[in-house]
């Protein structure tokens, strides 16, 4: 339900970042949603398909990857990517915060980010060998 | 004359460099640094703030009020409250002889750390001890924007079925307290209030769940002492 939102932060966020860079287009955005995150991908392209319009932004592309959950356990040090339930009868997984290794509480050690991780701009041209010139 | 290598032509201008930057921009950190702002000014005043999410209908608003009538001879009070529309709940709250800030939202469905940040300049704060937040009624978004509060209390109720707790996973994973209302009514419903704990010791091990009625009063001081409020 707040996919607009974050979408709106993240097109707020890109255009003062093209701004800064004087760009002239933005071409390519690398979002990274974690597992742990009530976002729905699908609803933040949703969302930023139309925020874009009439920006610096329209017509660019954006990839969202998927971070998968991982969890630590203090107690007895298990580390591992977070178990996942399928509980058929609700249709959805659900996640336990219970150490399968000794049954104490674990913490979340990544899947909770929602994050810009890359951005490819198109810089005014400077020459003829300009284009398609990629710096990391 | 002009020479013809000088860097002017039009060609040049369609033609843009392409540029990959890495970054790690991180889209709700300006909500995590508001809310720690807001945790900074709270403790400062050492006040304590509770963050109170649950369902809608859950009875968020008449547990506030049941502990409020427990807590308010010891502390000092104030409640902001949130929703989309409407002062009823404030209303409510007021009754009770607390100062109350309504935040109505218009859209949105969560209160964030900035509508936080203007509540909190609306309260003084310096004859206070306890502010109870009163989150907008939705068991997902709220659960993505922290406010700056020292604890977070989840509500729900047994007339919401028996699934409430499963299929809202992430909302009790960040829970501290979670309260089982309306168990008066756990009978008639047909629902295992302790079920609906055993899920939510399975999702959080760390939260603690209490069984209330705000009818008749069952469990309102568990959750207080839980929620560690109460004075002696």
């Amino acid at each position: 339900m707040h996919e607009f939102s974050i979408a709106s932060m993240i097109v707020d966020t890109l255009v003062d970042l093209a701004k800064k860079q004087n760009a002239k287009r933005v071409l390519e955005v690398h979002l990274q949603i974690g597992q742990l995150r009530a976002l729905s991908a699908e609803q933040v392209r949703f969302s930023y398909g139309i925020l874009v319009k009439r920006t610096i932004l329209d017509g660019s592309k954006l990839l969202i990857e998927e971070v998968p959950a991982a969890v630590h356990c203090s107690a007895c040090g298990y580390d591992s990517k977070l178990e996942l339930k399928d509980e058929m009868s609700y249709h959805f997984a659900l996640p336990s915060m219970v150490c399968p290794q000794c049954g104490m509480a674990l913490s979340i050690n990544g899947g909770d980010e929602c994050t810009i991780s890359k951005v490819t701009l198109e810089l005014p041209g400077t020459g003829k060998n300009g284009r398609n010139e990629r710096e990391g | 004359m002009r020479s013809v290598s000088e860097p002017v032509d039009v060609v040049t201008s369609d033609e843009g460099k392409v540029f990959d930057i890495e970054l790690e921009v991180n889209i709700l950190a300006e909500n995590q640094r508001l809310a720690l702002e807001n945790k900074r000014r709270l403790d400062a005043k050492s006040i304590h703030a509770i963050d109170v999410m649950g369902s809608v209908g859950s009875g968020k608003t008449s547990l506030i009020k049941a502990m409020i009538s427990s807590l308010k001879k010891s502390s000092r009070i104030a409640v902001i409250e949130g929703d989309v529309t409407t002062t009823i709940d404030a209303d409510l709250i007021a009754s009770e002889g607390v100062p109350t800030v309504q935040i109505n939202t218009g859209k949105e469905c969560h209160l964030d750390a900035n509508l936080i940040r203007k509540a909190l300049d609306r309260i003084s704060l310096d004859k206070l001890d306890l502010i109870f937040i009163e989150n907008v009624g939705n068991l997902i978004c709220p659960a993505e924007f922290p406010l700056g509060s020292d604890k977070r209390l989840v509500v729900i109720s047994v007339t919401e079925g028996p699934y409430m707790v499963l299929k809202h996973p992430m909302m009790f994973m960040g829970a501290d307290v979670v309260a089982i209302n309306k168990t008066d009514l756990a009978q008639a419903m047909g629902v295992s209030p302790e079920k609906l704990s055993a899920d939510v010791a399975k999702i959080n091990p760390r939260a603690i769940t209490i069984s209330t009625s705000c009818k008749n009063g069952l469990g309102v001081g568990e959750v207080i002492r839980a929620l560690g409020l109460n004075r002696s």
